[in-house]
């Protein structure tokens, strides 16, 4: 009988329920408005006959992107430099934030941090031209490898598909560590000094009191940040990929963006690029769903 | 005094957050804004903004010969051009976005602009305006006519007023640096062997430039839609002109596929050779387009094919800057073909007309009739002089019997970039005349000008003009003149879109040669590398493509 939903403590809060309605007011707007336009998959969208009056194709263009070797493909591409990416900024991020956090020195700490981040706010076109450069034939790589002999003539990376990848995964380390760590370092500084301080007692090393203490106190932001990013594998992106992308790498450059860039956009095919969007939504909902389900079956912490 | 601060934040975070929201609001209105600051004595200045899907550099807001102009014709054009993307890339975003910019080039884009509505009729205007109606002749007009009977486009260019006075060659060819022909004692190239040697003889016994950095023999382009430097020479080797995109057999009246001919799979091989023999840049795979106009801008590149437009302007300005010129680095073309002794026809002569693309007005100008009279205005002998010789006095002279001309020092400052950028407004992608001024006497461009050409000529490329026996680049390339009625091809397979089986054969086509050639010139096992390639090119079902140019040919003949 005792509901939370009576008339007295809807009076008490309302100061609360005005800020959440213009954020539910918002989400609406913005993020589940829109999906309404996903009937332009199902049609032969022009925009001279809007989304009311294009002819209905039912699931044509979801036949064309399933058939297509090219998209299976791209998918392909998209799947293995997404959990590449994921695999390795994961682990990158927490074993910087746990070295950062192992710096006594004050002095070195703060700045070594805000160093780690500035490449966060570069942009991409910056960095992949600095890389694109850094890796040619007369970059600096090459220069430094052929003079300590390591191997006998220059290698151009961006000619080889085996390179592509962890070039592309580098890139994304490179920018983003720093600032992925940001949260996993707050997250540190949160757990009680009084269990290292009793850690100590009990005569734990440096790298115990790491295993022991550290890293289970940031286990639940580990996961949370985990279920939130699985969704995200299918947005490997695009920029790096177009940037750096050559015909000789394109079977393993192309992502599923670049495919609705060439396929969709410059054909104007507004309709074959909702189809793909649908289908990366699709996919990722799928992902975080049985992502949250193992994380509750194995751990506490879920995402809902 | 929290409760100030706050306050203070609260108000601070609004005003920001709305000046945002203004500017966007401003960007949307567009056109005729901002007037306020451009007026002169004479009135309110309209500003209408320009769209090209074409690299180009933009101009400074202050630059003097578009205020003059602005002055005589109310109107001022803000131009914008592509950058990073290609033509179809930008197009499908300026409709997918829904506002479009006053006026619009698309490129290869404007079918879908006219599918997207975004286009204003052209008819009354071309009726109203009497130097727009001069521009072409009726029957040309009606090729732009679109499927629901009206005109939407004009094209700008290739249109000649009086006699003809063309002295560039402005399309492809097998590019090579005069130096190497005087060190040869100018031979006689007509093959692909023979200019491959050549090359290879000089890079041999001149393997860097006076200042020591290496030259390097030949590049290829290949970054994004700039691939026709590897990808169609077949067609030109093989004596066919530019159709772009097929072979025309005159004699069948067929269309045919160069990329699977005899002359392709020969000409690859050749690459293939010359790659493995370390004549060719090995980076030429992966270097973007902007590193390649570097490497020819520091001389070093002996030879290459690509179209004129592709590199000249740039590069030529470098040379003349850098005085490298005066080492004999500027390009001249050969029409070269497979075989010795075979006809060319590379440079075709004469008013080609694409009516595939053009100018056009969009439905979001305000005030489309000042646009069309600013066409019409641009058009007119005065203005299109202040466009291309610019102020009488400053970039050019008039000499006793009215013929243009212009100093060494005029052409040294008209070559500078910062001066181009403050000075010069060409309104290069609106309609613009070749041939001769309404003046009868003086060239419609500068470049045309016959003793301009001349003069402006480095010595080098002088002494070798003379010792070739030619007074103009076009003489150099040596090509017949047999283009037929249907050409160029080109014009329509650019407005292919996937929407027909042919237009998706098309995209898939390209991005199997983008993937494949170059693995095929760096091949070990040439043979076994072709082999593969022609069997993924067969799945992209060329015969798609090839049926619906067909039926463009015979509906281009038939016309």
């Amino acid at each position: 009988m005792d509901s939370k939903y009576n008339i007295k403590e809807i009076k008490r809060q309302y100061v609360l329920l005005i800020w959440s309605a213009i954020f539910v007011v918002y989400g609406f707007v913005f993020y589940y408005l829109p999906l309404g336009g996903w009937i332009m998959a199902f049609q032969n969208y022009k925009p001279k006959t809007g989304l009311l009056h294009s002819k209905f194709i039912g699931l044509d263009k979801f036949k064309f992107l399933f058939e297509d070797d090219t998209f299976i493909r791209v998918v392909r591409n998209t799947l293995a430099m997404g959990v590449l990416n994921l695999v390795t900024s994961f682990v990158m991020a927490i074993v910087f934030a746990i070295l950062l956090n192992e710096v006594r020195n004050k002095f070195f700490k703060k700045p070594i941090q805000t160093i780690s981040y500035l490449p966060h706010f570069l942009s991409m076109i910056i960095v992949t031209g600095i890389l694109h450069d850094a890796l040619s034939a007369n970059g600096i790589v090459n220069e430094i490898l052929v003079n300590l002999n390591f191997i006998a003539r220059p290698i151009d990376f961006f000619a080889h598909k085996e390179f592509f990848w962890p070039i592309v995964a580098f890139t994304n380390l490179w920018k983003e560590t720093g600032w992925n760590a940001i949260i996993y370092l707050a997250a540190i500084s949160a757990i009680d000094p009084t269990l290292y301080e009793a850690a100590s007692i009990d005569g734990a090393g440096r790298w115990q009191k790491i295993k022991h203490i550290t890293l289970p106190g940031i286990k639940a932001t580990i996961i949370i940040l985990l279920l939130m990013n699985v969704g995200n594998v299918l947005n490997a992106g695009f920029e790096i990929q177009y940037l750096l992308g050559n015909g000789l790498v394109k079977g393993v450059a192309d992502t599923i963006d670049i495919y609705v860039l060439k396929w969709g956009v410059s054909q104007s095919d507004f309709s074959l690029g909702t189809a793909a969007g649908m289908f990366k939504s699709v996919v990722s909902i799928t992902l975080i769903v049985i992502a949250n389900v193992i994380a509750r079956r194995t751990s506490e912490e879920r995402l809902y | 005094m929290k409760k100030i601060i706050a306050l203070l934040t609260v108000v601070s975070l609004t005003a920001s957050m709305l000046m945002g929201c203004a500017k966007s609001a401003e960007n949307k209105g567009g056109s005729t804004d901002a007037t306020e600051t451009e007026t002169e004595a004479t009135g309110e200045i309209k500003e209408f903004t320009a769209f090209f899907a074409v690299p180009g550099s933009e101009i400074n807001d202050d630059n003097e010969i578009q205020q003059m102009i602005a002055e005589k014709t109310g109107v001022k054009v803000k131009e914008t051009w592509l950058a990073g993307q290609t033509a179809d890339e930008a197009v499908g975003t300026i409709i997918a976005g829904g506002e479009y910019p006053d006026f619009i080039n698309g490129g290869d884009g404007m079918q879908a602009l006219y599918d997207a509505g975004a286009l204003v009729a052209w008819d009354e205007y071309i009726e109203k305006y009497p130097n727009i109606k001069e521009f072409y002749s009726d029957a040309d007009w009606e090729e732009f006519r679109q499927e629901d009977g009206h005109i939407y486009w004009m094209n700008p260019f290739d249109q000649v007023y009086g006699e003809s006075k063309t002295t560039t060659h402005s399309g492809e060819a097998f590019w090579i640096q005069v130096r190497v022909l005087e060190w040869a004692k100018y031979p006689k190239i007509e093959s692909l062997d023979e200019y491959f040697d050549l090359l290879r003889d000089y890079a041999a016994a001149n393997p860097t430039m006076a200042d020591g950095t290496e030259n390097i023999p030949y590049t290829i382009l290949c970054d994004d839609w700039r691939y026709f430097c590897l990808e169609n020479p077949p067609l030109f080797l093989a004596g066919n002109p530019n159709d772009g995109s097929v072979i025309v057999n005159p004699e069948t009246l067929k269309v045919e596929d160069y990329n699977t001919t005899d002359v392709a799979k020969r000409y690859f091989e050749k690459l293939n050779i010359e790659y493995k023999a370390g004549l060719v840049d090995p980076t030429s795979f992966t270097q973007t387009y902007d590193e390649y106009i570097a490497k020819l801008s520091t001389g070093r590149v002996l030879g290459m094919v690509d179209q004129w437009w592709n590199f000249a302007y740039t590069v030529n300005d470098v040379f003349k800057q850098q005085g490298l010129d005066n080492q004999g680095c500027n390009y001249v073309p050969l029409g070269i073909t497979i075989d010795k002794g075979m006809e060319n026809q590379w440079y075709t002569p004469g008013a080609q007309l694409n009516p595939s693309s053009g100018i056009a007005v969009t439905t979001s100008c305000e005030d489309p009739d000042a646009a069309f009279k600013f066409i019409n205005d641009v058009l007119s002998q005065e203005i299109h002089d202040l466009r291309f010789w610019g102020v009488e006095g400053v970039d050019y002279a008039v000499d006793e019997d009215g013929m243009y001309y212009r100093t060494e020092d005029m052409r040294m400052t008209v070559a500078d970039t910062s001066y181009k950028a403050s000075h010069l407004s060409t309104y290069s992608y609106f309609p613009l005349w070749y041939g001769t001024s309404r003046d009868g006497k003086n060239a419609m461009q500068p470049a045309e000008q016959p003793v301009e050409f001349l003069d402006s000529l480095n010595d080098n490329v002088v002494k070798c003009f003379e010792a070739y026996g030619v007074t103009t680049y076009p003489d150099m390339i040596g090509s017949v003149d047999k283009a037929g009625v249907w050409y160029p091809m080109w014009s329509y397979s650019n407005t292919l879109t996937t929407d027909t089986p042919g237009g998706v054969a098309w995209t898939k086509m390209g991005e199997i040669k983008h993937e494949w050639l170059p693995q095929v010139v760096m091949a070990d096992d040439f043979d076994k590398k072709w082999s593969e390639y022609m069997d993924v090119y067969s799945t992209a079902k060329p015969e798609d493509f090839l049926a619906e140019m067909q039926t463009e040919l015979d509906r281009r003949i038939s016309k």
